[in-house]
């Protein structure tokens, strides 16, 4: 009973101590058994310590003696401990890193993700193969599962780090400097995943939803995503307002250029918008994906995200904004 | 138990005394304000720290007040953002570093059997830094536009792009004037603690406080110029557009972080170190008997010093730093665990073969192993790497840090507070208040931070303004959060606790703890002058094994009993044995320190108003301030009243060639030279890793140009040092012409360095290449400038007979500067003009 609870008490979409994938099942019991050999370390130093207080007979010692004593303790305890410690953590759970590392498979290449870290959103880009165009997406992350997949990381402004706790540990994404880390899930499922390095004002709300899929299910959602959109019928008017108020920043592939005002007081990336209508979040986690959100976001989203780099939508009346999300909702292959 | 009460004073000895209150009394008034006695200015030291801890305190609850609950809106992202970035420094900067720079500074002396520090006006200078710098910086909070990019300030968050407001500034600016103070300590208290210890008492028999604080003020010196660099740097950026952390101009934000670490390790065992020092006092005091094993605390402390600069890197784990790098500096910070324990055990041992007593103090050092220990132990799991990638930047962080910086700090500080009181106050603790705020502290310290580990395992970063409840983290935040507050009652009851103490605590006598060393050997509350007669000590436990000391010292039996002379004096001592060499004539009360640091604050307040005109005004104002501060020195009247009058055996310092300011010349030029060495390292890390480097095909700088003034600089220094020979030799003819003529050659360096600018076209706003080329020149064309200021200064002072073959310190010291500026000099030459020529440019 005890155990169960516990073991509830570890579950949760960021904890680490609920690992799915091999580089963080690895450190989940790398910390249980650090944490035991600490606990023991630790009462033993307490229980010695306080005991000292507790005596009152003191035999009588030549200083020979108490440096014969004050050397057992410090060689002991002082030097040993900590050594056979330190070379134990270093043979065993040391290269329970590697499995981080891009080294080459046995199977071939890893499946290659690119994740860019935007204040505050994330901009995944699928590479395509042989001329096949790039598919972009924002704010989710939807990988193969029980295969290791390479996510080439990468900021576009300041330092951002990427962590996905329930597969493995996270790296700092630099601009100007890209870097590998390798991770995998076990099985399918959804994960959260944060940035984990502190990036300015919406440092908070910078999450991204992760869906491990199995191969066939992912190869046909990129499959599908690299397929130019079809244009929707009607919506002229949400067209003509997102080539003006929107298309500067964002892209949505297939867009008509004729539609686009060019808007230089701008220079800034949006997220690609082309399937926002199929992602589960708005705002890199701040509202969950309904019907309604994306207008309801459009008009309050510096309320709900204060500071984030969309400019506020003021000179828009709420019926343009409305038939913009209703729109946009439709944008998924 | 022999007490001063006992001791009988003679109409000599009164006279005495009254006489030494005269020449070192502190004045009332306005002129408090010039007061340099290190317990003075020691604890104005504490108690702004102290206050300073209070307000980084008042922010950490602010902090658990909005965390207790899950999307609390107590305080907006802005101020949030704010408020962690300065607890953090807050709590770093303004109280940890200082406080602990205070004690040192009260009590250095008192332990060694000194009177004062060595450049007591310098710690006054050093106090003013301090006060200044925290009042700006504390002022942005008030302002609401404080810092707001963390208190590592990684770049580019910190830059101008994303952060346009002046709160970074604040920081940069604010934190350089502080570490201002802190260097001024470091340099001072090492060259006090190698040159004034008393007569006698070498360097093995010095008490272990002093150890420690010598590697303390060792690891200043050499640690915080790498950050006052990167701050410089950084704030080249954001105020000139210089692009050293700009990728997109050849710079690079790792830089930064390298630069910032670089400090940000050693820092820790900055604060740590101190506050063992504090529990290798207490310990051997309340177990009765002299700790065992000296040697390998000393060893210990000598190892960690040096070890901390190897760290480093640990905390960039996640930074995508090459393999092996990440091993080896993942084993290093594993290693750092034996220092450490052989700490802990000699400790125990210690208690062990002696008859611990469990006092107040005591209880608070419980409180620090049990803490610190588990700290630690945390801190080795943190050290492995593939586990730091899971943790870091999680609340688990947060937690061992407290735990690290809490335990090996704040709990032997509070435990150093409560032992030392009577000291202070000559009264002793109560111990049914102090014992409650210590449970409360305890107790509330475990509750929020033990819970916390788990917090950051489930995954809560670090700061974030808020979370939702369905990561379910809001039972253990509030948890976190009540502990906090409970903390907070323990200060409030030991704040109470110290007020109620100055009023009703009872008398203390004269040992009260029954403890070694000299500082219990002096009246109670302190004399300025700490001693009136400076005893010779061969052992290390000077009061143990001759408990009349306190009687006999204060009966005027001991050394330099006299002060008809009204100069104020203290011991030089050989660096190793203790032997004693000159008769130190430290400077009395003076208004520069002040003067000096208001121009720095004013440099400081109109580069934060971006009013330029005003700083560089400042900046002179500044220089000609310290440059007529440093004129009052050796043997100028206004420093050496009847300097006919000095004493045969030993001489008076000035009189000698090795005096504690060619000392403080070189400690000074270890915290220069690091600053060099983290310059010529951000210049070869950008060239071989900056992805954008841009270098030019052949050097922009003018090669005749360049070895012209390093030949000037040559034949300048060749010069010096023939003068410092002669002055050897005590051959004084030509000695103002010969000064006069090295300054001319230091100013020609100078004229030539400013050619080569000139002439170079550098764009340092364009590309990291340029800029950094141009930090570099002036930085030894500020050397160069200062070389030839002193040597044409000291040509005047020839003049004015202040400095002659009677008074031969002055140019040992001067010569020390040219060496220096000749070995960076040279070395520049190669790492930016022949290294480029030779490898090629376009790289």
């Amino acid at each position: 009973m005890p155990l169960a609870l516990l073991l509830a008490g570890c579950a949760g979409e960021m904890s680490i101590l609920d690992p799915s994938g091999p580089a963080a099942r690895h450190q989940f019991w790398v910390w249980w058994a650090m944490l035991g050999v600490s606990v023991v370390v630790a009462l033993v130093l307490f229980t010695l310590w306080l005991y000292t207080f507790r005596r009152r007979e003191q035999p009588e010692r030549t200083p020979r003696e108490e440096q014969r004593i004050m050397l057992r303790w410090v060689l002991g305890g002082g030097i040993a401990l900590p050594l056979v410690s330190i070379i134990a953590l270093l043979v065993f759970a040391a290269p329970t890193g590697r499995s981080m590392l891009p080294l080459p498979l046995p199977e071939g290449e890893a499946e290659l993700i690119e994740v860019v870290g935007h204040q505050w959103w994330w901009e995944i880009r699928y590479p395509g193969e042989n001329g096949e165009p790039d598919v972009i997406t924002a704010n989710r992350l939807v990988m193969p599962a029980g295969e290791p997949v390479d996510f080439r990381i990468v900021s576009a402004d300041v330092i951002h780090a990427f962590w996905i706790p329930r597969l493995g540990g996270k790296r700092d994404m630099l601009p100007g400097r890209h870097s590998i880390i390798r991770l995998e899930a076990d099985v399918p499922g959804v994960f959260g995943a944060q940035c984990a390095e502190y990036c300015g004002a919406q440092h908070t709300n910078m999450l991204l939803h992760v869906e491990a899929m199995p191969r066939e299910e992912y190869d046909a959602w990129l499959a599908e995503r690299r397929v130019p959109p079809a244009p929707r019928e009607g919506f002229d008017e949400a067209r003509q307002a997102f080539g003006e108020h929107c298309a500067a920043c964002h892209t949505v592939d297939g867009f008509p250029e004729e539609l686009i005002v060019d808007d230089v007081t701008y220079d800034m990336v949006g997220p690609n918008l082309t399937d926002i209508g199929s992602r589960p979040t708005l705002g890199a986690g701040v509202l969950p994906m309904e019907e309604g959100a994306i207008a309801y976001w459009l008009e309050h989203h510096q309320t709900l995200k204060p500071g984030n780099r969309m400019p506020p939508h003021n000179h828009i009346d709420t019926e343009t904004l409305q038939d913009i999300g209703a729109w946009l909702e439709t944008m998924e292959p | 138990m022999s007490d001063i009460k006992d001791a009988t004073l003679t109409p000599e000895v009164r006279r005495l005394h009254k006489g030494m209150d005269e020449v070192w009394g502190n004045p009332t008034g306005l002129r408090a304000l010039t007061v340099v006695n290190h317990t003075t200015v020691g604890l104005r030291f504490m108690v702004t720290g102290a206050i300073f801890f209070l307000i980084g305190g008042l922010l950490a609850m602010l902090i658990r007040t909005q965390l207790a609950f899950p999307d609390n809106d107590f305080m907006s992202h802005e101020i949030y953002n704010q408020v962690f970035t300065m607890h953090g420094t807050v709590m770093m900067f303004l109280f940890a570093i200082p406080i602990l720079e205070g004690l040192a500074i009260y009590m250095i002396p008192k332990m060694i059997g000194a009177r004062d520090l060595v450049c007591p006006r310098l710690t006054a200078f050093g106090y003013y830094c301090y006060l200044f710098g925290g009042i700006i910086l504390a002022s942005s909070l008030i302002l609401e536009i404080a810092p707001a990019s963390g208190w590592f300030m990684y770049t580019p968050l910190s830059s101008g792009e994303y952060s346009p407001g002046p709160g970074s500034d604040f920081w940069l600016l604010g934190i350089t004037f502080v570490e201002i103070s802190a260097l001024s300590a470091g340099v001072e208290l090492v060259v006090s603690i190698l040159r004034t210890r008393t007569q006698g008492m070498a360097l093995h028999k010095m008490p272990l406080f002093a150890w420690y604080i010598l590697a303390m003020a060792l690891m200043i010196v050499v640690g915080f110029p790498p950050l006052i660099l990167g701050s410089i740097l950084l704030e080249l950026e954001r105020a000139a557009g210089m692009p050293f952390f700009e990728v997109a101009g050849g710079g690079d934000p790792v830089l930064w972080a390298h630069l910032f670490w670089l400090f940000g390790h050693p820092e820790v065992y900055i604060i740590f170190l101190p506050g063992a020092g504090i529990v290798s006092t207490l310990i051997p005091v309340f177990a009765g008997r002299p700790i065992v094993g000296y040697g390998w605390v000393v060893a210990a402390i000598i190892i960690m010093g040096f070890v901390s600069f190897g760290l480093w890197v640990h905390h960039m784990f996640t930074l995508g730093i090459p393999q092996l790098a990440l091993a080896f500096f993942s084993a290093a910070s594993m290693l750092v665990a034996i220092p450490t324990g052989i700490q802990i055990f000699v400790w125990l041992s210690t208690l062990w073969l002696g008859r611990p007593r469990m006092t107040l103090p005591m209880l608070w050092i419980v409180g620090f192993l049990i803490i610190f220990v588990l700290g630690g132990l945390t801190g080795v799991m943190l050290a492995l790497v593939p586990f730091n990638w899971q943790v870091h930047d999680t609340h688990f962080v947060v937690a061992h840090m407290h735990y690290v910086l809490v335990g090996g700090m704040l709990f032997p500080l509070m435990a150093g507070l409560y032992y030392w009181l009577p000291q202070v106050s000559g009264r002793m603790p109560s111990e049914r208040l102090g014992k409650w705020s210590f449970w409360l502290i305890f107790l509330g310290f475990n509750v929020t931070f033990l819970v916390m580990h788990w917090t950051g395992l489930l995954g809560m970063r670090r700061r974030v303004f808020t979370y939702d409840t369905a990561m379910g983290w809001d039972i253990y935040n509030l948890i976190s959060s009540v502990g906090g507050f409970m903390m907070s009652a323990g200060v409030a009851l030991l704040i109470l606790d110290i007020v109620l103490h100055f009023r009703f605590g009872k008398k203390a006598p004269q040992n009260p703890w029954g403890a070694d060393t000299l500082e219990w050997a002096m009246p109670k509350p302190p004399t300025a002058y700490n001693f009136v007669s400076l005893p010779a000590v061969e052992t290390r436990h000077p009061l143990w094994e001759k408990p009349e000391l306190s009687r006999t010292i204060y009966e005027g039996e001991h050394g330099l009993n006299t002060i008809d002379h009204g100069r104020r004096e203290t011991w030089g001592s050989d660096a190793l044995t203790g032997k004693l060499r000159e008769t130190v004539h430290l400077p009395s009360n003076s208004w520069w320190p002040l003067f000096s640091s208001l121009a720095l604050a004013a440099v400081c307040v109109s580069l934060l108003v971006r009013v330029y005109w005003v700083a560089a005004v400042a900046v002179v104002v500044g220089v000609v301030l310290l440059l007529r501060w440093s004129w009052e020195n050796g043997a100028h009247p206004g420093k050496a009243p009847e300097a006919s009058m000095a004493p045969t055996e030993p001489p008076l310092h000035y009189h000698t060639m090795n005096g504690p300011g060619v000392w403080c010349m070189s400690v000074s030029h270890l915290a220069n030279g690091s600053l060099y060495l983290s310059l010529l390292f951000g210049w070869f890390y950008l060239w071989v890793v900056a992805p954008e480097w841009q270098m030019p095909e052949t050097s922009p700088l003018s090669m005749p140009l360049l070895v012209a003034a390093g030949a000037a600089l040559t034949l300048g220094t060749l010069l010096l040092a023939k003068v410092v020979r002669r002055l050897r030799r005590r051959e004084g003819s030509g000695l103002g012409l010969m000064m006069h003529l090295a300054g001319g050659l230091g100013t020609l360096q100078t004229l030539l360095i400013v050619a080569v600018m000139w002439l170079a076209g550098l764009a340092p706003t364009e590309t990291a290449h340029d800029a950094t080329l141009f930090v570099a020149l002036c930085y030894v064309l500020i050397l160069a400038g200062l070389g030839a200021v002193l040597c044409i200064l000291q040509g005047l002072r020839v003049g004015y007979g202040y400095v002659s073959v009677e008074a031969p310190l002055e140019p040992v010291v001067v010569l020390r500067l040219w060496y220096y500026s000749l070995v960076v000099y040279w070395s520049l030459f190669v790492a930016i003009w022949v290294l480029p020529t030779v490898l090629g440019g376009g790289a």
